[in-house]
């Protein structure tokens, strides 16, 4: 492929390979689904009337402890396979 | 006015480590700077899952949300035409069609296309209408922000633009467009992961969908059945409308020419990622209407102030449907989370214009008409400093919409002139190879003369439509119609390029290859399953 959209400005492949996204991402959805476990095991029970007694900080803490964990590991597999 | 909703510390400390992670991430970019085009185009190195995900976010910001929410409060499920017919057929078409010329060209930006494939002009004109719009643009939405914090929580407006503004400078000015797509990528999450459980709870109390449509106004239930005429529906739009409008125009010309869409897929690692990028995006945004539509329709169902409105007995503020809602069936937890997701989406909204910005300013303006020819470095510090005013930029626009509310509907109109007419360039650069260079400017010019003089008819009521919308899918239309014509007869009288100069630019001129990679990696397979999907999903709300 000829090189069309450079006449002016160099353009180097410096071949860059960022960090994976999915460390920060896991880590910060596993730190949420931590605190809102946490929140909802141990914290007030009369905020549930809102949800229908549903204690949905509890479930949803649940579901993104998995989905974060899930992306750590992933994670840690690109990472093993790279190498 | 008390603030709708009260934090708690629990909320604060989600919210708190949204923001510390932006910024890690963002200054742990830096150091993968080196040239401009790791910070223009994230170095061309992306993997398709995250720049289709970035890709789907930069239209799925708060502003969206939010008035899609009340859009689907007003109209019911015709909303879903935003998602479905507006934007599926448009995506597929960017990854199978264009995306070759985009990203083989190895242009770095939409207006260096037009430089390619007609003239400077061209350019020109594209390069500094998009520069200015997306500054406004990013205004606009800060203060929309603004707004809906001071409402939601009580904040100053002043303390909500400066917040989001800082941040998005920090993390910008370190990691350029891999910050900026990072972001939408972390935002995606949290705005599904933020809005999903306020719709299980409201479903959970209406007794599930077949309750949820008991509630409901028969003309709220179905996207196609009352499009018959305009007068039928809500919306007050036919389907002619619907489909030239919406479908045709307005959103192959956002999709397949707006900058700010098209440079998350220059970002990919390869073409076939590239092509990918827009096809996969297709099916999460399938979805959207899950966490916009439902809990629009939620609100019409439970919220009194939308279901008397529906009598004509009220005229509610529709824009706050959403943020009532959360707060009538989140905790303190959720309830963060949720907006946490809102402020993320209007964070990472900013940021996609900023990166656009400094990107068509520093390769199209700066580097074509102010310094041409300098060093790499040179650039990469401009994109830069161009953050920077960029950013501040902003903050001034966001203060002078501050004391002209009207403003906002005025910029998004203007911004409008300028999309619409931009897909006809395209299409006719891309497939048709007599397309001239004069052709290409005087057709764009003339489309978005078209489209500004089509709304002085309309204000000044020569023109009638049923509705706003209406008029606008209209506009679109004739803007389309008046570049795609102009563009054809200019080209007829005018000196075309060579053939040799074209080769690569335009579909006939260009070698097909053909994908060898399996089966399941194919955009054109995707492609298709995408569009199979959504005439199921269409059949199925008709």
């Amino acid at each position: 492929m000829e090189k069309k959209g450079s006449e002016s400005m160099t353009e180097k492949k410096s071949g860059s390979h960022f960090f994976d996204l999915k460390i920060p991402l896991g880590l910060l959805l596993s730190f949420y689904g931590l605190i809102l476990l946490l929140y909802g095991l141990f914290g007030p029970d009369r905020i549930y009337e809102k949800s229908l007694g549903l204690n949905v900080n509890s479930i949803w803490g649940a579901v993104m402890l998995i989905i974060g964990a899930l992306f750590l590991g992933f994670a840690h597999y690109s990472r093993k396979n790279s190498r | 006015m008390n603030p709708i909703i009260s934090m708690n510390f629990i909320d604060y400390l989600i919210l708190a480590a949204y923001l510390v992670i932006t910024l890690v991430v963002g200054y742990a970019l830096k150091k993968y700077m080196k040239t401009s085009e790791d910070f223009f185009l994230s170095g061309r190195s992306l993997p398709s899952w995250i720049t289709s995900l970035a890709f789907l976010s930069a239209n799925l910001g708060a502003l969206e949300v939010i008035g899609m929410v009340a859009n689907s409060a007003k109209y019911g499920i015709l909303t879903v035409h935003f998602y479905w017919i507006g934007a599926i057929p448009a995506m597929i078409f960017l990854g199978l069609f264009m995306m070759p010329f985009y990203y083989n060209t190895k242009v770095r930006s939409v207006p260096e296309y037009l430089k390619l494939r007609y003239n400077e002009a061209t350019r020109g004109v594209n390069a500094f209408s998009f520069a200015i719009m997306t500054l406004l643009m990013s205004g606009i939405s800060m203060y929309a922000m603004a707004l809906i914090f001071r409402m939601m929580l009580g904040w100053s407006l002043t303390s909500s633009i400066l917040l989001s503004a800082l941040v998005v400078l920090i993390y910008v000015f370190f990691g350029g467009l891999s910050s900026s797509i990072y972001n939408e990528v972390i935002q995606f999450f949290l705005i599904w992961l933020g809005l999903l459980p306020a719709v299980y709870v409201g479903l959970k109390a209406v007794g599930g969908f077949s309750g949820l449509a008991a509630r409901l106004p028969e003309t709220f239930l179905h996207a196609w059945k009352n499009m018959g005429s305009a007068a039928a529906n809500p919306m007050g739009v036919d389907w002619m409308g619907v489909v030239l409008g919406l479908g045709f125009v307005l959103s192959f010309g956002y999709w397949t020419t707006d900058f700010l869409v098209v440079q998350r897929t220059l970002a990919s690692e390869n073409i076939s990622a590239a092509r990918r990028t827009p096809i996969m995006a297709a099916f999460p945004k399938m979805l959207v209407p899950l966490i916009v539509v439902v809990p629009g329709l939620l609100a019409v169902a439970i919220l009194p102030e939308y279901s008397l409105a529906l009598q004509g007995s009220a005229t509610p503020d529709y824009n706050s449907a959403l943020i009532l809602l959360l707060a009538h069936y989140l905790p303190s937890g959720v309830l963060g989370l949720a907006i946490t997701g809102l402020l993320a989406s209007f964070m990472s909204g900013m940021a996609g214009n900023v990166t656009a910005f400094n990107t068509v300013w520093t390769y199209d303006i700066y580097g074509t008409y102010i310094k041409k020819n300098m060093p790499d470095k040179h650039y990469l510090m401009m994109g830069k400093l161009a953050t920077i005013f960029g950013v501040l930029f902003s903050i001034g626009t966001a203060y002078i919409v501050q004391s002209f509310p009207n403003l906002m509907d005025y910029m998004q109109l203007i911004f409008s002139f300028f999309n619409a007419p931009l897909f006809a360039t395209f299409l006719l650069g891309m497939f048709w190879k007599k397309a001239t260079p004069w052709g290409g400017f005087f057709g764009l010019l003339s489309g978005i003369l078209m489209a500004a003089g089509h709304y002085l008819l309309y204000k000044l009521n020569v023109i009638h439509y049923s509705s706003e919308m209406a008029a606008n899918f209209f506009q679109a239309w004739w803007a389309w119609l008046t570049d795609f014509g102009v563009t054809i007869l200019v080209s007829l009288f005018t000196k075309k390029k060579s053939e040799s100069e074209l080769r690569g630019l335009v579909y006939s001129l260009t070698p097909r290859t053909r994908g060898s990679e399996m089966f399941w990696r194919r955009p054109e397979i995707w492609g298709s399953i995408a569009l199979i999907v959504m005439v199921i999903l269409n059949i199925i709300f008709w």
